[in-house]
């Protein structure tokens, strides 16, 4: 059964129609890479899914229970949460704390803390406990990002570009927490420009142009699909 | 519920040492140093009150005034004017006051307020109130209430002026400083600061934002109306433009930031310097040149703040406190 379906979504800003009636399902235990040239809509469509952003018209049901329009903080709580391609900082608090606060959706405060130190540590930032966000190199704020998702012991993650401006070697730590929580059971969705990661990760792949999905395939498929090639790989393809 | 560390600091022997010591100070103190330990004592417990709010979640409220007058205008109303015992007095006040809190919390989530909106409607809030509170005769009007003679019977929430009540604000000072350090180790406090650093972040993790700022405002306006029953009972006085002004939430809002927002014992540290040193500049220079006292506060405060702006305590825990690791870190 699928457990994230996003069922004709568009959403319109204004003039601009971010959006125009995008349909997919992810499975549960999936791993679903979206890829799509800048502008194609793609943050607009996790802020549409993760409740930040109320659609035009379409629906997303998750877990078998429609939940356009629940708040995010609810939709976190019900185990769908997000990341943002914008990282986000936070003026006073260490990142020990903020990914504290994020334990705290499921666990007590007495178990929270060690927990929040522990997922640090597994996404690479064990040394950065007691640093605020806002000194953190930008590749540290996506790791970042990445374990205030984990900490909340989720069933399903939105991930938006976490790998961007990660070298190889660094992704290391990302691509094998989001293995192991695979392997558990945890259900991925990707944004990501890095192609190679993705094709290493995504179960599935789905291609997003000018606010609609154009093609949708297995990994290995996708790079053949002419519209893909076009739209969004280009001269890059054989890079 | 709550991480060990608060259960650390209740069982911190400086905690409760500088309490016996303080509350020893009025056997060996004048009446005067005595009162002026009383008036530092109540804005040591109305800073940390509003702390919740103002330094914790980051809301700058000058509701506060609001808050201080339903503790003192009402109950003392309710004594005076219906006879009704000043115990039930400040149940009923703090009932009213949380309820005023919670209504102004949803009103900012409600219209998506940013700060300074927030600022402005909580001070037309305070503005409306002691509109209120001077206009109608019940709450004493303009001209005030005075409450029976304080003849130290307890059960009439009477004290015994004095010795007494310094006791008294001892007490509630102490309180709502462990409130402050229960909340921050508890989860309310991580969300509170998370709100206040980033709410869209806070969110995305889960965090209901409309819930804890509900339940800071709540608890803060409880505590600051307490506080106010108890300072009305102390002047005996209930005084509108003391108790129902905003510019007692100013006073309030300036000793917290010079002592340290958000904080746990930061608005204490602010409150506990700056009243006495308001007081004792008024008493030697206020004769002297008019207004003078008031300059050279002035330049204190502004010194303090241009130098750490995160307040006095970070300078003093990096002075001192982190070395010992007496004090557990808040
Ligand atoms: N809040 C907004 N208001 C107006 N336009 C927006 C808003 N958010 C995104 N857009 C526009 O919608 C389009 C899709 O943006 P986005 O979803 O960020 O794309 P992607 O993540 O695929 O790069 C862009 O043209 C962007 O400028
Ligand atoms: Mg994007």
């Amino acid at each position: 059964m699928a457990l994230l379906e996003v069922d004709k979504v568009s959403k319109r800003f204004g003039g601009l129609l971010a959006l125009n009636g995008v349909s997919f399902a992810v499975e549960k235990g999936g791993i679903l890479g979206i890829i799509g040239p800048n502008g194609a809509g793609k943050t607009t469509l996790f802020g549409v899914i993760s409740g930040f952003i109320r659609p035009s018209s379409g629906d997303v049901h998750f877990d078998g229970v429609r939940i356009t329009g629940i708040s995010p903080d609810k939709l976190t709580r019900r185990g769908l949460v997000r990341s943002f391609q914008i990282v986000q900082t936070f003026a006073d608090m260490t990142a020990l704390d903020v990914v504290t606060t994020a334990a705290l959706t499921r666990r007590p405060i007495r178990e929270a803390t060690d927990y929040a130190a522990d997922v640090l540590t597994r996404v690479g930032l064990g040394k950065k406990l007691d640093e605020t966000p806002a000194t953190l190199s930008l590749q540290d704020k996506k790791l970042l990002e990445l374990a205030k998702c984990v900490a909340t012991d989720p069933q399903c993650i939105l991930l938006d570009e976490v790998m961007a401006g990660l070298t190889m070697a660094e992704t290391e730590a990302p691509i094998g927490i989001i293995r192991e929580l695979n392997r558990q059971g945890v259900t991925f969705v990707m944004v990501e420009h890095v192609i190679p990661v993705i094709m290493r990760l995504a179960t599935s792949m789905v291609v997003i142009n000018f606010g609609e999905k154009i093609a949708e395939a297995a990994p290995e498929e996708i790079v053949k699909d002419s519209k893909v090639v076009e739209a969004y790989f280009g001269e890059h393809l054989d890079a | 519920m709550i991480k060990d560390d608060f259960f650390k600091t209740l069982a911190s022997p400086w905690l409760w040492g500088i309490v016996l010591l303080g509350a020893m100070l009025p056997m060996v103190l004048s009446s005067y140093y005595t009162h002026i330990l009383t008036i530092a004592l109540v804005y040591v417990a109305l800073a940390s009150a509003w702390n919740i709010v103002g330094g914790m979640s980051g809301q700058i409220s000058l509701a506060h005034s609001l808050f201080i007058g339903t503790g003192a205008m009402l109950s003392a109303a309710l004594l005076v004017k219906l006879g009704i015992n000043m115990w039930a007095g400040l149940v009923i006040a703090a009932a009213t006051a949380g309820l005023l809190g919670a209504i102004i919390a949803w009103i900012d989530f409600r219209f998506q307020l940013g700060h300074l909106s927030f600022v402005l409607i909580t001070l037309a809030f305070a503005e409306m109130a002691s509109i209120v509170v001077e206009g109608w005769d019940f709450l004493g009007g303009a001209s005030g209430l005075l409450l029976p003679q304080d003849t130290g019977n307890f059960l009439d929430f009477q004290f015994g002026g004095g010795r007494g009540a310094f006791w008294v604000m001892l007490g509630l000072a102490t309180i709502i400083v462990l409130v402050n350090v229960a909340i921050l180790n508890s989860p309310l406090g991580y969300y509170l600061r998370t709100i206040r650093d980033n709410e869209k972040a806070a969110q995305a993790i889960g965090v209901n934002v409309l819930r804890q700022k509900t339940t800071a405002m709540v608890i803060s306006a409880v505590l600051t109306s307490i506080v106010g029953t108890a300072y009305v009972r102390y002047l005996t006085f209930a005084d509108p433009y003391l108790l129902a002004s905003p510019v007692i939430t100013i006073e309030i809002v300036l000793f917290a930031t010079v002592g340290g927002l958000g904080r746990a014992y930061g608005p204490a540290l602010g409150a506990l310097l700056l009243v006495p040193l308001g007081e004792v500049l008024r008493g030697k220079l206020g004769g002297a040149v008019p207004g003078l006292h008031y300059f050279i506060y002035g330049i204190v405060v502004i010194v303090v703040i241009l130098a750490t702006p995160s307040g006095l305590l970070p300078l003093f825990e990096r002075l001192f406190w982190r070395r010992s690791r007496m004090l557990p870190k808040i």
